[in-house]
């Protein structure tokens, strides 16, 4: 019976009257828009990968030794320099018109192109100059001799040549030359000097400014609370100066404690001369780091190079940030970074449990999810204006007129600071937690709300206990994005706080130890300033990688230790269910 | 308590020969009728529940029984664009005036779902759920509690070990009675059960019929199924509902072999059309 049926209604096709035969058309297998978004895809991750990779190549590299080449030049001069980058130009007429036949025409066989190299030679002071072009063909000869010295120092940038002496103590010790050892050793003992010198004069003399400041602060703290010439004020003013005799007597003791020192640094002094001949005398403890560029087996290379990445890391920026090391802007992208969690976590959360979980859900509220939504497309320089003129003048000016008078007309919060620029930042990325907070709640399956209510919870009961912890991983996800859009944000930081060179770090030993209205320093801002502000820019290029590398690797770090953070939660919601 | 006598034909229809139990009504529900939106999920539906004993909400798909049982404990306030009409009357008191306090309404009904659902913490945390809300930090009324909610739901052998490992690890009729001992956790006076065994295979589905029977005396239960040979199980009382009446409420005994009315007898013996 059944067979029959099926037969009947396969032979009616085949009388005519439905004889179409169904086709699957190219369009509708989609064949070709795989290979579309495949390619896309691919280039996406190429143009990343290759950028990293850019990166990541510079920046490894750059504190890698090099060796010194010596360059004789067909006029017979002679320079010393370490290779730095290589390229093809054209030379112009005038410059061709002072080559020799030959030459020319191999220019011209070329294409009227020639080759010519860049190096670095150091000595500023004495050239004027750091780098130096030779072009291939004025080239006689190179040579890579032993005993050329690669001497970094505090100022005036690197200087290439060979030792010439060294004094210690007065006496000149010429036998130092040649006992790289004993010259460490010399070395160490000046460097420490240098450093006590500066614990001097940075910190204990700064510990006696400080208290003198306080102290001055309270006299106006006094005259402004009970008027000048009140008999309170006449008592602060005489306690003031008795306090300002005292530190001044510190003051005095401890500049003469750094000038001894000075005085016994100088004694120790190392005497250099470049390639031509020229001496230069300096102060051993000017000498940052020193070695024999040539000589260098690999361990030794990588002893300096390790100590390079230590300095560069720990240390703090010298010779207009081109050198020395970023310790305060690594430090001030991370405290800033953290505060800007701090402050957009738990207000990004809060506005979105609102706009979903209480908030009658109408016009209004999609209105102001649509305004929300649109925030994130303001450029970021808008805020940065905001910040300034609403944080820093208005919130700043008002926070200093009620809390410190005394310190007026210097801004204390009415300038850019930390705390602005975290906030400012926090305005910028708090679309970001909202919207993912708001999916993050509404993907919270309604039985579980159900079950919570059932068991009698009340709504924020079950907000709390319920939806809040199983919403986390995708709030998580929002506050990374935040977080990874808000430490690589540098055009809004440079209206609120961020500068060049802070003096001081937000954290230090003094009350109240956090320091929210300082000004700071900023990787980003830094990466600026070094590669397109300084005074030498060709100097800078190969720091901007080695900051970029770190803003990338801290930026990388802050994500990952936040993504294993939800990776837990992430688990602790993951189970079987049936 | 509300004069429904056997056989009383009402205005809508529904024929009661309706088992009493010894210790009076838990629940009265008078003419309530329930819309969402524009669309009319009840119409006018009156019974009373006994205290003490088993009902069963039968029907069709569709017919409104899980819109009544969350009516019964204002699990429907949820629901955007929702009214109601009628009363439902709780120890006397309406439950839909804007007066009671819904949570602690709730906290006298405990409500089991169809889909078994824990919470994404430990299996003890899951039980006292209801007195975390309540605020008891008591380790031992805690502990004592676990033990007696996992023991009612025939749990405490298999998870004693494991109390402290996510609940979200147990197999589904595992979390099905654990949601169970959850629900009694909180000493609720009625537990409203919407298909707890929809998910379930037939030696879990026995194991939660047991524990009804085991239960029944100690809560009045409201159970909502499809499975007509589990409703003439556990049910004392059973009502028929078709799209959105209640049709025919009586004891179940009678409900089953012996219905008043030929759409009830349909819908038993699976003739329904
Ligand atoms: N949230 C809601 N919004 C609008 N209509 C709803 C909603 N919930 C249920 N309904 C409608 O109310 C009617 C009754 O639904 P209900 O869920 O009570 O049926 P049921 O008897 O439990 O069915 P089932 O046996 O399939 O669970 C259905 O027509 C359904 O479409
Ligand atoms: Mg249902």
């Amino acid at each position: 019976m059944t067979s029959t049926s099926i037969d009947t209604a396969r032979a009616r096709p085949a009388a005519g009257t439905l004889a179409r035969v169904r086709t699957t058309r190219l369009q509708a297998i989609g064949e070709p828009n795989l290979w579309a978004l495949g390619g896309a895809l691919a280039f996406g991750c190429v143009m990343v990968v290759g950028f990293l990779l850019l990166v990541l190549w510079n920046g490894v590299t750059t504190f890698w030794p090099r060796p010194v080449v010596v360059v004789t030049t067909t006029d017979g001069a002679r320079l010393a320099g370490e290779p730095f980058r290589s390229e093809v130009y054209r030379p112009g007429p005038e410059v061709l018109a002072t080559l020799d036949e030959a030459t020319r025409r191999r220019i011209a066989a070329a294409g009227g192109l020639a080759g010519r190299d860049l190096y670095r030679t150091g000595n500023f002071d004495v050239y004027s100059e750091d780098f130096r072009w030779v072009s291939d063909y004025a080239v006689a000869s190179t040579a890579m001799p032993s005993g050329l010295m690669f001497v970094e120092r505090l100022e005036w940038g690197p200087f290439i040549g060979t030792i010439r002496g060294v004094t210690v103590d007065g006496r000149a010790m010429p036998e130092l030359k040649d006992d790289p050892r004993a010259l460490a050793a010399a070395h160490d003992v000046a460097r420490a000097r240098w450093r006590q010198i500066r614990h001097i004069e940075r910190d204990l003399i700064g510990d006696v400014n400080h208290e003198l400041e306080a102290e001055r602060l309270n006299v106006r703290r006094v005259a402004l609370r009970y008027g000048d010439g009140t008999p309170e004020h006449v008592a602060a003013l005489a306690r003031f100066a008795e306090r300002e005799t005292a530190l001044q007597a510190d003051y005095a003791r401890l500049a003469a404690d750094a000038q001894g020192l000075k005085e016994t640094d100088g004694h120790t002094q190392i005497t250099l001369a470049e390639i031509g001949g020229a001496e230069k005398t300096i102060n051993l403890s000017a000498v940052v780091r020193m070695y024999p560029a040539n000589d260098l087996g690999v361990a030794q290379k990588l002893g300096v190079y390790l100590s390079r990445w230590g300095e560069f890391v720990s240390d703090e920026p010298r010779e207009a940030n081109t050198e020395g090391g970023v310790l305060p802007a690594i430090f001030g992208t991370f405290v800033m970074t953290l505060l800007l969690v701090v402050v957009v976590a738990p207000f990004g959360v809060v506005t979105a449990l609102y706009l979903r979980e209480y908030a009658r859900q109408g016009r209004l509220v999609s209105i102001v999810r649509i305004s929300v939504n649109n925030l994130a497309g303001v450029p970021s320089i808008v805020y940065g204006v905001f910040g300034l003129g609403f944080f820093a003048y208005v919130l700043g000016g008002g926070i200093d007129s009620l809390f410190f008078p005394e310190r007026l007309p210097n801004p204390t919060f009415g300038t850019g600071g930390i705390l602005w620029a975290a906030l400012t930042l926090a305005l910028l990325t708090v679309p970001v937690v909202i919207v993912a907070t708001e999916e993050a709640l509404a993907a919270v399956p309604r039985s579980m709300r159900e079950g919570s209510l059932a068991c009698g919870a009340s709504k924020w009961q079950t907000i709390r206990r319920i939806v809040l912890p199983r919403a986390m991983p995708g709030i998580m996800t929002g506050v990374i994005l935040a977080m990874a859009r808000g430490a690589g944000e540098v055009a809004p930081l440079m209206l609120v706080g961020v500068v060049k060179l802070a003096p001081d770090l937000p954290l230090d030993g003094y009350f109240p130890y956090f320091h929210l209205e300082r000004s700071f320093m900023h990787l980003g801002f830094h990466i600026f300033d070094v590669g397109f502000q300084s005074r030498n820019s060709e100097a800078g290029k190969p720091m901007v990688f080695v900051t970029t590398l770190l803003l990338i690797g801290l930026v990388f770090a802050m994500n990952i230790s936040a993504v294993v953070i939800r990776n837990r939660l992430k688990r602790k919601f993951a189970g079987s269910q049936f | 308590m509300v004069a429904l006598a056997v056989d009383d034909v009402r205005p809508n229809e529904t024929v009661y020969h309706v088992k009493r139990g010894t210790e009076g009504t838990a629940l009265a529900i008078r003419d309530f009728c329930l819309w969402y939106g524009a669309a009319k999920a009840l119409h006018e539906v009156s019974l009373t529940v006994e205290r003490g004993l088993v009902t069963a909400l039968i029907g069709p798909s569709g017919c409104g029984k899980s819109t009544l049982l969350r009516s019964l404990n204002r699990m429907n306030d949820l629901i955007d664009g929702l009214r109601t009409s009628g009363t439902v009357e709780f120890d006397g008191r309406d439950i839909y005036d804007p007066r009671v306090d819904v949570i602690a309404l709730r906290k006298r009904m405990g409500m089991v779902f169809q889909k078994p659902n824990p919470f994404p913490m430990s299996i003890f945390e899951n039980v006292v759920y209801p007195l975390r809300v309540d605020g008891v930090r008591d380790r031992r009324i805690l502990e004592e509690t676990v033990e007696r909610g996992l023991k009612s739901a025939a749990l405490w052998d298999e998870v004693k070990d494991r109390l402290h490992e996510s609940a979200l690890g147990m197999s589904g009729g595992q979390q099905q009675r654990l949601c169970i001992a959850r629900a009694i956790a909180g000493d609720p006076e009625v537990l409203l059960m919407d298909e707890p065994c929809s998910a379930l295979d037939p030696i879990a589905t026995a194991k939660i019929e047991e524990l009804i029977d085991d239960l029944s005396g100690r809560y009045t239960i409201i159970i909502v199924t499809h499975n007509m040979q589990q409703a003439a199980r556990v049910s004392d009382n059973t009502a028929f509902m078709y799209l959105g009446r209640l049709i025919e409420y009586g004891e179940t005994e009678a409900i089953f072999t012996n219905p008043k009315l030929d759409q009830t007898r349909d819908y038993v013996t699976g003739r329904f059309g």
